[in-house]
């Protein structure tokens, strides 16, 4: 004998379809939930990640808005700003800098591969001091027409170190030195070069989007930083920290927007779960009377139906979390379209906690949608309900 | 075991007042094999949910087993249903997805006795199981049952806590000539093994078996 479990179970497997539709309402809802919350997750470690792959400090920019500078930093789009060539004594002259490399950063078209390449332009001679962790297969760049490729890149058109580069502005042939290991970052995705190289591909003798700082000690870059904006107020610091803020603050807004949606979509499952939960006892009345009469109390009414709805919901949560690890590659390539910086690597991981506090939740909203329904099942009068 | 003394029902229905009962007296003995008769509209339903607990009169007097019925709380009323009375009704009433033992064991879910639903409980469950004839029918849910098969279900279900009076409201009222003497001849059992059995019916033939008539018409017992 199976006891209140199996019958509420048998009640629900009474109207399949209906049962089924319900649940999906609620799939949806927590699926999204769930979605967001993991993607949250995934994206902070991604960024955080990302940014210690810069080994630098702060970056010094020609001024302009925040997250164009974050953009620059993470992303490689071009800045049409140049910093002139003053700034490097600047930085340099500053008590406590332990590095100041130029950086060019722009995207630049190369017809024979068909497509536009992301250029580095850097100092290559500083590379294994701020990116101790790279693993190079061949070599670090030794002359200046020696490039390095990201990994990435290098796996999509299966390049292997020897290979020659050509840029059509640029007469002399470029020879891949080395492949980067897969680093899970956009560095994966750059193609490095000594920063002349750069230079001279985009026509800027003495050109630098940026200037990418390393300090001695980190707890001294608030006085360096003040001193340089004391020296030069044309200039923008953006630190490691406000890049991982700006671009945090942009997924934040994106996770209430998404949130807002998950929770009008929970509101309408919700009303559905209670709905058809509503018909059930509507339909049942009769037998909700029997019950009644062989001894059941309205507290056990009230119990039954209410298993009933939680039932419903958790499936449904359990459902939708389902989907939303299967779909959630679809998702996240959604959002690295929607989003102007996300890091690279997976975003979505599973979370057991995640998980369990979804199925929680989708308890805690059954308990709600059904408290309506068992209340009114516990108020059906058997007299009226059995009439012989 | 039962005492009515001038009981009344009134319905409201808008307006108008309806005396479903007027002023009852009525004794039922432990082991009393009743049927009620009477014609349609006359109160035999309203009279057999007094008896059950299920509805208190709107006045007059009703004891059970000694205690009055009239004041009790809801809480006291649903034990005392689920302890001493067993119902069966005419539709049956029984739940589509469970088996016939599900459905037997029914009662037992909202049953606070410790052991209700342990060992012994299946046990007895399957034995009722086989009392009503249905051994062999125990694992088959209500759908692939006949309707004589159905009720002999539900009144296993109603034996199920072993309740000391049994109602039924036309039991037989779905059921054609042979299962109605089936069922009959179950609940006469019930009453030759001790049990309070009464019954309401439209059948002559099965009230003159019954060793009690008691008709009612309007609302009112006639002697
Ligand atoms: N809930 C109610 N509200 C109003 N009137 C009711 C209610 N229940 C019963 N009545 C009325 O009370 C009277 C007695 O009804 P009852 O159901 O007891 O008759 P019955 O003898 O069982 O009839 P039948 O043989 O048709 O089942 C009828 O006039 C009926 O219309
Ligand atoms: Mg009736």
């Amino acid at each position: 004998m199976s006891g209140i479990f199996n019958l509420s179970v048998q009640n629900l497997l009474r109207h399949r379809t209906r049962s089924f539709l319900t649940m999906l309402g609620i799939a949806a809802a927590v699926g999204v939930l769930f979605s967001v919350f993991s993607f949250n997750r995934g994206f902070e470690e991604g960024l955080a990640r990302e940014l210690q792959a810069t080994g630098l400090h702060f970056m010094v920019t020609p001024a302009g808005c925040p997250h164009e500078v974050a953009s620059l930093v993470l992303h490689g789009s071009v800045t049409p700003n140049y910093l002139d060539t003053g700034v490097m004594e600047t930085i340099r002259n500053i008590v406590g800098v332990n590095l100041a490399t130029p950086i060019l950063v722009a995207q630049l078209p190369n017809p024979d591969r068909q497509r536009v390449d992301l250029i580095y332009g850097v100092d290559t001679n500083l590379l294994p001091r701020i990116k101790p962790e790279w693993e190079i297969s061949g070599n670090m760049p030794s002359g200046p027409y020696e490039i390095l490729l990201g990994y990435n890149l290098a796996k999509r058109d299966n390049i292997e170190p020897g290979a020659e580069f050509r840029y059509p502005n640029l007469d002399t042939t470029l020879t891949v030195s080395g492949i980067i290991g897969q680093t899970y970052s956009q560095d994966d995705v750059f193609v490095f070069m000594p920063i002349a190289t750069a230079q001279r591909l985009m026509d800027k003798p003495n050109g630098a989007t940026a200037i990418g700082v390393k300090v001695d000690r980190p707890e001294q870059m608030e006085t360096i930083i003040g001193e340089l904006r004391a020296a030069r107020s044309d200039l923008q610091v953006i630190t490691m920290n406000q890049v991982m803020n700006a671009a945090t603050s942009i997924a934040a807004s994106a996770k209430s927007l998404s949130l807002a949606i998950a929770l009008v979509a929970l509101i309408i499952g919700a009303v559905g779960v209670m709905n058809s939960i509503m018909m059930a006892v509507f339909e049942r009345s009769q037998e909700i009377g029997m019950m009644r009469a062989i001894g059941a109390s309205r507290w056990n009414v009230f119990r039954v139906i209410l298993q009933e709805t939680v039932i419903l919901t958790v499936i449904g949560g359990v459902i939708g979390i389902i989907i939303a690890m299967l779909g959630g590659r679809l998702i996240e390539t959604f959002i690295r379209q929607v989003m102007p910086y996300v890091p690279s690597g997976d975003m979505l991981r599973f979370d057991p906690a995640l998980a369990a506090a979804a199925v929680v939740f989708a308890v805690v909203i059954g308990l709600k949608a059904g408290l309506y329904p068992a209340w009114k099942a516990s108020r059906i009068n058997p007299i009226e309900a059995i009439k012989g | 075991m039962i005492r009515l003394r001038g009981v009344e029902k009134k319905y409201r229905r808008g307006v108008e007042e309806v005396r479903a009962l007027r002023s009852v007296d009525l004794d039922i003995q432990i082991g009393d094999f009743a049927a009620v008769i009477g014609p349609s509209g006359a109160g035999k339903t309203t009279l057999l949910h007094i008896l059950g607990c299920l509805d208190l009169p709107s006045g007059g007097e009703f004891d059970f087993d000694g205690v009055r019925v009239n004041k009790m709380r809801e809480s006291e009323l649903v034990t005392l249903r689920r302890k001493k009375i067993g119902f069966i009704f005419q539709q049956f009433y029984l739940i589509p997805g469970l088996s016939v033992l599900d459905n037997i064991a029914l009662p037992l879910l909202f049953s606070k006795d410790k052991g209700a639903n342990g060992r012994g409980a299946k046990d007895r469950v399957t034995e009722l199981a086989r009392m009503v004839g249905l051994g062999k029918r125990m694992h088959h849910v209500p759908a692939q049952l006949s309707g004589g098969e159905m009720q002999r279900t539900a009144i296993a279900r109603a034996l199920v806590n072993s309740p000391e009076l049994i109602l039924a409201d036309e039991p037989t009222g779905n059921l054609d000539s042979a299962n109605s003497k089936k069922i009959f001849d179950i609940l006469h059992q019930l009453h030759q093994n001790g049990l309070t059995v009464i019954m309401i019916t439209h059948n002559q033939e099965l009230a003159a078996r019954a060793d009690r008539m008691i008709r009612i018409k309007d609302g009112m017992i006639e002697v």
